[in-house]
């Protein structure tokens, strides 16, 4: 009995006569396709993280710098701050991302001791640290990494602090970071008198006002009464402070030219492919292909080139993340949980990158002269 | 209104924006079910006459008329290859990566048959040219005689009225050049095909009832 040709199945074999190259090119697109999961995966893990950690402490509003790089804001403006009718509470604020071993980083927060923050985390052993003491909280995943407990001593860019307790908190973030008071982190920072951002918790909206209206009021009487300072949702804070945008920005920038390479990888590979294939294009066209079939075939053929190597980087990403999130020196910041909708995206890129990689050559192909293809040697 | 199946008026066509002139101004009529030969040396322009008559390319200037239609206007070339002529080439052109069976197949891919239907034939007109037992041979894997056969299983892949052959016979042996040429003959009889054939061989030319000479680009007297 003959067997069944299908378009696909043509497509295919076209593509597995030069398996060498085939399977090269499928690592180029699994690769870029794993760095644009793995990285854009990271870093919108981070800002989730980030908005689970503001949800968990009840933090309404962010204050911080009408500049795009919001470094810093005096601290004496948060009596000023607490003294509107909508504020509740102001908490002063300053984090960093610090080298605790050569291996090691983690993210660490300077709170005042009576910060309404530290009330969202759940301290397992110790106790809370004391404002103007060089004593800290450790996140149990950090603590684990670092293999220490309450008791024990960290050294942190030359000063020696106490561990007096372990903490877990509502995000990863928490559980990989280091607390310690305020006046602490200020000092490591060269940031006396500075703060990085105040967060505020509001006051129970009056009866009558949605909470979306009363947040827009409350902003626009922050900002009234400190002007210079930006009043900002924490929803709105968790994706646009300056790590996270950092780590958008990495993530992007460093998978778009990974993906700009796949892309060029399938490109070349088409490309080669029709020259290489002219005379046989020629046939099809003299045996009544039309240039739309042809360019469908080849189109097909980088599509499929796309897609499979779309595939195998969603393996190649995922695993790349459970690694770094395995890993003492970035467990603190990575989280190896990936979103069916990320991964939905990478697969809709890579096939994306195979449409556009592949519309020069099919073009090319389905325009050759079917006596000048047959010609061709 | 003429009753021939395929006509040329004037027929030129050159190359090299103008420099080599293959056809100057052919003539020539071809009623459905007939058997041609066309002759000539090297570089007379037979090819490029069988090419134009096949919707491969079209002329510098004159028409080509299928069924009084003129070709490329009133009838779209790739849907008259496609449904109305079958090729056969002297180099075979079957695609490498494909099994026989599967290149049988090709033709039908551009015409919306069904895949089982596709298998269906293809199996059928390889059985008609007797290579039953070599349908899932390579092209590599077949003597240069079965790949024509299966170049001419493929020829009629999607039923076409018209047959034409450039050089059928120009890579084989003797033995297998008869074969071939009793097979064109065959269907052309059986099927009431028309068949045009272009060779080198005054064996095969002086067998066709009808036998044209090109000479410089024109149909010789």
């Amino acid at each position: 009995m003959a067997s069944q040709l299908s378009f696909a199945g043509f497509a295919w074999k076209n593509l597995w006569r030069r398996r060498l190259r085939t399977l090269l090119t499928l690592c180029g697109i699994a690769m870029a396709i794993g760095a644009f999961v793995a990285l854009v995966g990271f870093s919108r893990a981070f800002e989730h993280e980030w908005l689970r950690m503001y949800e968990s402490s009840g933090t309404d509003l962010a204050i911080v710098e009408k500049t795009f790089l919001n470094t810093s804001l005096e601290e004496s403006v948060g009596p000023k701050l607490s003294a509107l009718p909508v504020v509740a509470q102001a908490r002063p604020m300053v984090f960093n991302l610090i080298d605790l071993t050569p291996e090691i980083n983690a993210l660490v927060y300077g709170w005042q001791a009576d910060s309404y923050e530290l009330d969202s985390l759940t301290l397992t052993s110790g106790r809370r640290f004391r404002d103007g003491q060089p004593e800290i909280l450790l996140g149990d995943i950090l603590a684990g990494n670092l293999n220490k407990k309450a008791g024990d001593t960290l050294e942190i860019q030359g000063s020696t602090f106490t561990v007096v307790g372990i903490d877990h908190g509502g995000s990863a973030l928490e559980a990989g970071a280091v607390i310690m008071p305020l006046d602490q982190l200020q000092r490591l920072s060269s940031l006396e008198g500075k703060v990085t951002a105040f967060h505020v918790r509001l006051r129970p909206a009056p009866a009558g006002e949605a909470q979306d209206h009363y947040l827009k009021r409350a902003q626009a009487q922050i900002e009234a009464a400190l002007p210079g300072l930006h009043a900002i949702p924490a929803a709105e804070r968790a994706s646009n402070n300056q790590i996270v945008l950092l780590a958008h920005a990495a993530a992007w920038g460093t998978s778009s030219i990974a993906l700009l390479m796949g892309i060029l990888g399938i490109a070349n590979t088409m490309a080669m492919s029709v020259f290489e294939r002219t005379r046989e294009i020629g046939i099809l066209r003299a045996l009544g292909w039309k240039r739309g079939s042809v360019m469908l075939l080849i189109q097909t053929e980088a599509v499929v080139l796309g897609l499979a190597g779309g595939i195998l980087g969603l393996g190649v990403g995922w695993g790349t993340l459970r690694l770094l999130s395995a890993l003492p020196q970035t467990a603190s910041i990575v989280s190896a949980s990936v979103s069916p909708l990320h991964l939905l995206e990478a697969l809709g890129i890579a096939v994306l990158s195979g449409l556009v990689a592949g519309a020069i050559p099919a073009w090319r192909g389905a325009h050759l002269s079917p006596v000048e293809a047959l010609r061709h040697d | 209104m003429t009753n021939s199946q395929l006509e040329v008026r004037n027929l030129c066509k050159s190359f090299d924006e103008g420099r080599i002139e293959a056809l100057r101004g052919v003539d020539l009529s071809i009623t459905a079910g007939e058997y041609l030969a066309i002759t000539g040396a090297s570089g007379s322009g037979k090819s490029t006459l069988l090419q134009l008559l096949g919707g491969l390319d079209t002329p510098t200037s004159g028409e080509v008329y299928f069924e009084n239609a003129v070709l490329g206007t009133a009838i779209g070339l790739d849907a008259y290859r496609a449904h109305r002529v079958g090729f056969i080439f002297q180099a075979f052109y079957l695609l490498p990566t494909l099994r026989a069976d599967e290149n049988v197949q090709v033709p039908m891919l551009a015409v919306s048959e069904n895949a089982r239907n596709r298998a269906e034939r293809a199996q059928a007109l390889l059985c008609e040219v007797g290579l039953e037992h070599r349908l899932n041979q390579y092209p590599n894997e077949l003597s240069a005689g079965e790949r024509q056969r299966v170049a001419i299983a493929r020829a009629l892949a999607n039923n076409p009225s018209i047959l034409l052959a450039d050089e059928p016979t120009g890579n084989l042996d003797s033995v297998n050049s008869a074969r071939v040429m009793e097979m064109l003959v065959g269907i052309h009889q059986e099927r009431g095909m028309t068949l045009v054939v272009v060779t080198h061989e005054s064996e095969i030319a002086n067998a066709a009832p009808r036998h044209i000479r090109i000479r410089d680009g024109r149909i010789a007297p």
